[in-house]
């Protein structure tokens, strides 16, 4: 055998019941030495328990088909892998084990004639009822990774540098790791031991219900005497069995001719609903050009709105995945992180739309104060702070002397166009009380939709800062780069656009004389833009913060882990984060049998638990969001643009909501889709009448069963 | 006296199992655990120090009769009125004569002053570290776990008077430790295990790593502590006695150790 190294390694659930009673131990046999115990079937012969297996006794009346175990468990049957508590003149096969377990024995004392030491890995075994699991790797809170295509679609001028340095980065990095694998002389091929551990990792999953299914069925292992009912046992069933049909027979009414209309009216219902979804969803993602921004990349109430409108799609396809999981074995774990995506956005749509209602009241009783309000904030910061601003800047500010006919001729520029503004905002004033009732209105579809209304708001309201920053950043650069170069001619050079270097140029003497001169009347007016242009830069700075104040709590409201968060407080079983090891000293462990003289083999005990999802990697893409807008705003370059007075662009709105859209699929399914997949969901199943099972235990405490449990077929 | 350099402990119960653990914390004799002691019950006083002058300084009203003879202690814990109970303690430890004195010398600091320096002690007090403790768990057939902890109070180091090793479950118990923080590596995933060298400051550094495939990033052993050569030696030897099957001269023949290109630390 190539891997005779004598290693035997043994999967046992610690929270097997433990009894010292005779037993026959069933499970998994991954490999020669590798075994997983499933079960201890007590008090029975292990003929009978072989014979069971190769019948499939063992796992009849099972709620869902057998062989999806087999196909997820990756073994083709069950084996006896050995025998517990039995005495040592018994003559068993050498690959099995014996066992040694007992109520007062916590780790049982395993011994096999093949093995020269053992691995004992203890496992808590997770409940498929409540969804626990423990997987390799830590469980996707997001859908998929569909980030690169985001990436893709953006990747313009102003984060390609950013993008292309952190790329080489990487391949540098690469390169040198790469180097240190060449160290390693020769692969080795992993053995079939090795190469296991996703399987048992599927099989420690299976094992609770496993168990049970089999402790289920112990009762009918072996021949036992056949009785017939007493008359008074008759009596009860009789009268069960009424009971049971009249109960079928009503269920049945329900089930065939009220359910099916409420649900064909309640798609019906919902189709229509898709329908016009896909037609606003159409508007709001129409572009002129592909290359143009659609009505979503610049509002951010479409944004919120389309938002919402994936997720209605969405939900549908989501709860058919979910109904299906009903039909298949609760051991199946694949749908989990489904599961938890869908009650979270549930649940935070609801959570929203709690909020909403409370601030949408709260809006609408206090509107004409708000509206009161909003005007009053609108007057005193975008126009009239403004305004005494930009006369305190045409009078010498802080002691600046500054080119007065310069400074009155922007100021009286900027003024001016104030002056039309605030008129506009005039004729804006009846009307916004309205709009804040609209807004309070709104809310009621969920508080994120104010907010974004808000955002919206304040971007028109300040439209005229912003092309006050434009015009002077404009001006502003336009001047640094005459400077520049009539610097350069300064000192008798000049730019050679062709070679993209400083080339010497022999100029004229009038030419010299003239851009001297002009460099001179440039360089003195250069402090009074700066100053405007600072001035304009600052109120624009500000705005885009207070938009990314609303642009966090939106992704708040939308995308926080909520139910995860919940979950992992309830129950971390349900969150895995991958598994890990501990190493149990084998000291106590010696001391159970020392009153036994034989030897036993050099044992190591281990516990195998799972990791809580830990609380970084939920937040992990607000981390990653919080990196991006850091990376985008706080870089050298952002402080050079503002130097520079070149513009400074805004993060685009699909890079930041990358977030949110994560919880989305990346292409939605169509109408068609929605349809079939709603109308293949099953129908309730139609039941018959129930056959009477007697309740059995484990065959100990009724060593003759009564009922005659093999003489009657069950499904 | 209450740290060591790093040194290693060996558990290892069967040949296929073994655990290097490298940890700062030396032995624990009878004077050392009383040091830890007294330690742990001074940052107790510190820090109940720092909470009552907070107390007395921003929640404290004067006028408000001392209710503590009133409500006794026990009712208040089974009637779960946690609050109401630790503002009981406060008050108590306020009108107490050391809390007066407290309150009596930190009169001169101005509130914001008080604030700072109180919580930065109190934060101190909570979370400073003594211990460092790293492992390196490895099953045959299983793969290789690299575990870190800090403790501040106990020490996670086996009682080793004898090689025994006994580890005490409580320890998780007291305050200040974080939670250990381990990574699985599936032997399937192992590409190989090997000592490297890099230039750290002024000095060079010899570590174990482990290159994982499909990976980027190789994996750091003993990442904190960077135990010096003769340790990183002595693990690396077990790590391949212990994990591979087969002839072990044979493996260690085939991996030599001495490492040529030098690779600046990745930071983890």
């Amino acid at each position: 055998m190539p891997e005779n190294d004598g290693l035997m390694r043994i999967f046992w659930p610690a929270d097997l019941p433990r009894s010292d009673l005779r037993g026959v131990v069933v499970g998994w046999r991954n490999s020669a030495l590798d075994v997983f115990v499933l079960a201890i079937l007590e008090e029975v012969e292990p003929r009978n328990v072989d014979s069971a297996l190769k019948l499939g006794t063992l796992t009849r009346n099972a709620p869902h088909p057998v062989s999806r175990i087999y196909e997820l468990c990756g073994q083709s049957s069950l084996h006896i892998l050995g025998l517990s508590n039995t005495s040592d003149d018994v003559q068993i096969d050498p690959s099995w084990i014996r066992a040694t377990t007992g109520p007062s024995i916590r780790v049982p004392i395993i011994t096999c004639a093949r093995a020269s030491n053992i691995q004992i890995i203890l496992f808590e075994r997770p409940l498929p009822g409540r969804m626990q699991y423990i997987s390799l790797s830590p469980i996707a809170l997001a859908l998929g990774d569909k980030h690169e295509t985001f990436r893709i679609g953006l990747s313009d001028g102003a984060d390609e540098a950013d993008e292309r340095e952190e790329r080489l980065k990487k391949v540098k990095k690469k390169k040198l790791v790469e180097k240190l694998k060449q160290h390693s002389v020769f692969k080795r091929t992993p053995s079939a031991k090795e190469r296991a551990l996703p399987k048992i990792v599927n099989q420690i999953n299976w094992a609770w219900e496993l168990e049970k299914l089999m402790q289920k069925n112990v009762s009918r292992i072996g021949t036992r005497p056949k009785r017939s009912l007493s008359v008074s046992e008759r009596v009860v069933e009789s009268a069960t069995t009424m009971r049971d049909i009249v109960l079928v027979w009503l269920w049945n009414l329900v089930t065939v001719y009220v359910l099916p209309v409420i649900k064909r009216l309640f798609v019906m219902g919902l189709m229509a609903h898709r329908i016009a979804a896909e037609v606003l969803l159409t508007v709001l993602e129409w572009r002129a050009r592909p290359k143009y921004a659609a009505l979503k990349d610049i509002s951010a109430t479409a944004q919120q709105v389309e938002i919402r409108l994936q997720q209605f799609c969405y939900w549908p396809m989501q709860y058919v995945t979910l109904r299906l999981r009903k039909n298949d074995w609760e051991s199946v774990t694949t749908s989990h992180p489904d599961y938890i995506r869908f009650y979270n956005s549930l649940w935070l749509v609801a959570n929203d739309v709690i909020i909403g209602i409370a601030l949408g009241s709260y809006i609408i009783d206090n509107s004409s104060w708000l509206a009161g309000e909003i005007s009053h904030l609108l007057t005193q910061y975008t126009v009239e702070a403004l305004q005494s601003s930009i006369s305190w800047l045409m009078g010498w500010p802080a002691g600046l002397k500054l080119n007065s006919e310069l400074a009155l001729f922007l100021g009286d520029l900027f003024l001016w166009v104030i002056e039309y503004w605030s008129s506009c905002i005039e004729t804006l004033r009846p009307v916004l009380p309205h709009m804040i009732w609209f807004i309070g209105f709104s809310s009621f579809a969920g508080a994120s939709m104010p907010i974004a209304l808000f955002s919206d708001l304040t971007s028109i309201l300040t439209i005229h800062i912003y092309s006050f920053y434009l015009a002077s950043a404009r001006i502003y650069h336009w001047q640094l780069n005459i400077l520049i170069s009539l610097f350069h001619l300064f000192r008798g050079k000049k730019h050679n656009v062709l070679r993209n270097r400083i080339d010497s140029c022999d100029y004229d003497l009038d030419q010299l004389l003239v851009g001297t001169i002009l460099f001179t009347l440039l360089f003195f007016l250069l402090p009074t833009v700066v100053v405007f242009y600072l001035n304009f830069a600052i109120a624009r700075m500000v705005i885009i913060s207070l938009k990314a104040v609303f642009d966090t709590m939106l992704s708040f409201l939308n995308h926080f882990p909520l139910f995860a968060l919940m979950l992992r407080i309830k129950d971390p079983g349900r969150l895995p984060g991958g598994i890990r090891f501990e190493l149990r000293d084998t000291q106590d462990f010696r001391h159970a049998l020392n009153d036994t003289t034989k030897p036993i083999p050099s044992t190591s005990v281990i516990h195998l638990k799972s990791i809580p999802l830990s609380f970084k990697a939920m937040f992990h893409q607000y981390f990653q969001m919080g990196h991006r807008i850091r990376k985008h705003y706080l870089s050298p370059r952002v402080l050079l643009c503002l130097l520079t007075g070149k513009f400074v662009p805004p993060l685009d709105r699909r890079n930041l909501y990358s977030l949110q859209y994560s919880m989305l699929p990346a292409r939605r399914a169509g109408i068609m889709e929605m349809w079939n997949a709603v109308s293949s969901l099953p129908s309730p199943k139609r039941r018959t009448a129930p056959v009477y099972i007697p309740a059995l235990a484990n065959g100990r405490r009724y060593p003759s069963n009564y009922g005659g449990g093999r003489s009657r077929s069950y499904g | 006296m209450l740290t060591t350099a790093p040194h290693l402990y060996l558990r290892r119960p069967s040949p296929t199992t073994a655990e290097f653990t490298v940890t700062t914390c030396p032995p624990l004799t009878i004077p050392l655990r009383i040091c830890l002691l007294t330690i742990s019950l001074l940052r107790a006083a510190i820090f109940a120090a720092a909470i009552t002058t907070i107390y007395s300084r921003f929640f404290h009203e004067p006028s408000h009769p001392s209710p503590i003879t009133s409500v006794p202690v026990a009712d208040l814990l089974y009637q779960g009125d946690l609050l109401l109970l630790a503002s009981h303690l406060l008050q108590a430890l306020h009108s107490s004569p050391p809390g007066q004195f407290l309150a009596s010398i930190t009169q001169p600091l101005s509130n914001s002053g008080l604030a700072v320096i109180a919580s930065v002690i109190t934060y101190f007090s909570l979370f400073t570290q003594l211990h460092t403790t790293e492992s390196l768990l490895v099953l045959r057939g299983l793969g290789i776990q690299t575990s870190t902890s800090s403790s501040s109070f106990s020490s996670p180091i086996p009682n080793t008077s004898d090689g025994s090793n006994r580890w005490r479950g409580w320890k998780w118990w007291f305050w200040g430790t974080t939670p250990t923080k381990t990574r699985f590596i599936p032997t399937e995933k192992i590409r190989d295990v090997l000592i490297n060298e890099a230039f750290r400051g002024f000095e060079v550094r010899y570590y174990l790593i482990v290159i994982v495939e499909g990976e980027e990033d190789i994996v750091v052993v003993f990442p904190r502590l960077l135990p010096g050569r003769k340790i990183v030696e002595e693990v690396w030897r077990g790590v391949r006695g212990c994990l591979y099957e087969g002839d072990p001269n044979h493996q260690s023949l085939g991996g030599s150790w001495g490492q040529t290109g030098t690779i600046g630390r990745k930071d983890n």
